[in-house]
């Protein structure tokens, strides 16, 4: 897991006090990887580098609302995706969602959601977040027990299942092992998540993925 | 041959953090196939209703990426075998986007010319520096 760190806060501190050093040596650290995000998708330096300019200009306006609990590095890769998801929906490669009613943000990457009003929104923005920082919590822990113990396979096995979404045969040809094993380790895990998820009082019907047959 | 596309996909999608290859399949399929375009779409509207789902939090937490530094202790091959053997299925087999930008970065920042590095990054600095104020200003 990518993890804030110390350079980066101290960093962030100096670019809040107005520090043209810092910025500086913000750019230089994040640039080269940001461009290389951007550029395998479009194939076009000169494009790819202009939304990378737009990214850190993004960052700049945002500063105020960055949270540094969260690294800056995943946050740099956030504000870079939706520059170049506009620039791709400008372009006419990514299609447009139907939008929300009544999205009064103006935000119009944001495609279509149930229209609630504003309190409910924040609100639920507010428990959204706890539930997914207690599940992260969890699933962080459980990622460190088997790389600490050398369980890879069963996190090779997590991978496939919850971020690639493969189903339990495919991910046990891709590992090769028994469709049986891979079915354990899901059931473990999940047994795992559910546990944390009671522990902290989180609604289940949030996490419907926990409670699947 | 292409690929299935699976919820998990859909999601990935969203977020921009698919591999190009994969991303370039989905956006063209969406444009072709009416089902899959509602299906995206219901897709960000149980997010925005405040549904959560693992692949979504496991992939915007990044909770299984290597640092930085593993990266490049593993273009090094200074690391324990089944530790580099991690890595690179999270690389290929996952397509990690980030990871994959990272370890390209690390890849080429000896080869790339280096005055052209700097005026890139003097750019940047000069468009945004104008946006660079002390808080509470």
């Amino acid at each position: 897991m990518t993890i804030p760190n110390q350079a980066d806060s101290l960093l962030i501190r100096r670019i809040r006090d107005g520090e043209a050093d810092a910025w500086n040596e913000l750019i230089a650290r994040y640039e080269g990887r940001l461009l290389a995000y951007v550029d395998t998708r479009l194939r076009n330096r000169a494009a790819s580098e202009d939304v990378v300019q737009e990214a850190f200009i993004g960052f700049l306006t945002s500063l105020p609302n960055y949270d540094p609990r969260r690294p800056l590095e995943s946050y740099l890769f956030s504000i870079t995706a939706h520059k170049l998801t506009d620039l791709l929906r400008r372009e006419g490669r990514r299609p447009t969602l139907p939008l929300m009613p009544g999205n009064a943000s103006g935000d119009s990457w944001e495609p279509a959601g149930k229209a609630r009003p504003p309190s409910s929104i924040a609100r639920s923005g507010e428990r959204r977040s706890l539930e997914s920082s207690a599940l992260t919590a969890a699933m962080t822990a459980q990622i460190d027990h088997w790389r600490n113990r050398g369980q890879w396979e069963r996190l090779k096995c997590a991978e496939l299942l919850f971020v690639r979404g493969l189903p339990n045969k495919e991910a046990a040809t891709r590992l090769g092992i028994s469709e049986q094993t891979v079915a354990n380790h899901k059931f473990e895990f999940l047994a795992k998540l559910r546990t944390a998820v009671r522990g902290q009082g989180l609604p289940e019907e949030v996490f419907p993925e926990l409670y699947e047959e | 041959m292409t690929t299935p596309i699976r919820q998990s996909d859909l999601e990935g999608y969203l977020d921009e953090a698919l591999p190009p290859e994969q991303m370039a399949q989905i956006e063209l399929a969406l444009r072709n196939d009416p089902k899959l375009l509602a299906q995206v779409t219901a897709t960000q509207s149980r997010r925005d209703s405040g549904v959560h789902s693992l692949g979504d939090i496991w992939r915007r937490g990044r909770l299984s990426c290597p640092s930085r530094d593993q990266l490049g202790s593993y273009l090094l091959g200074a690391m324990p075998d089944e530790q580099a053997d991690h890595i690179a299925f999270h690389l290929k087999q996952i397509g990690c986007r980030y990871c994959r930008a990272n370890l390209h970065d690390l890849e080429t920042q000896q080869a790339e010319h280096q005055p052209t590095v700097q005026s890139r990054r003097q750019r940047y600095f000069q468009s945004s520096a104008g946006y660079l104020r002390r808080e509470g200003q």
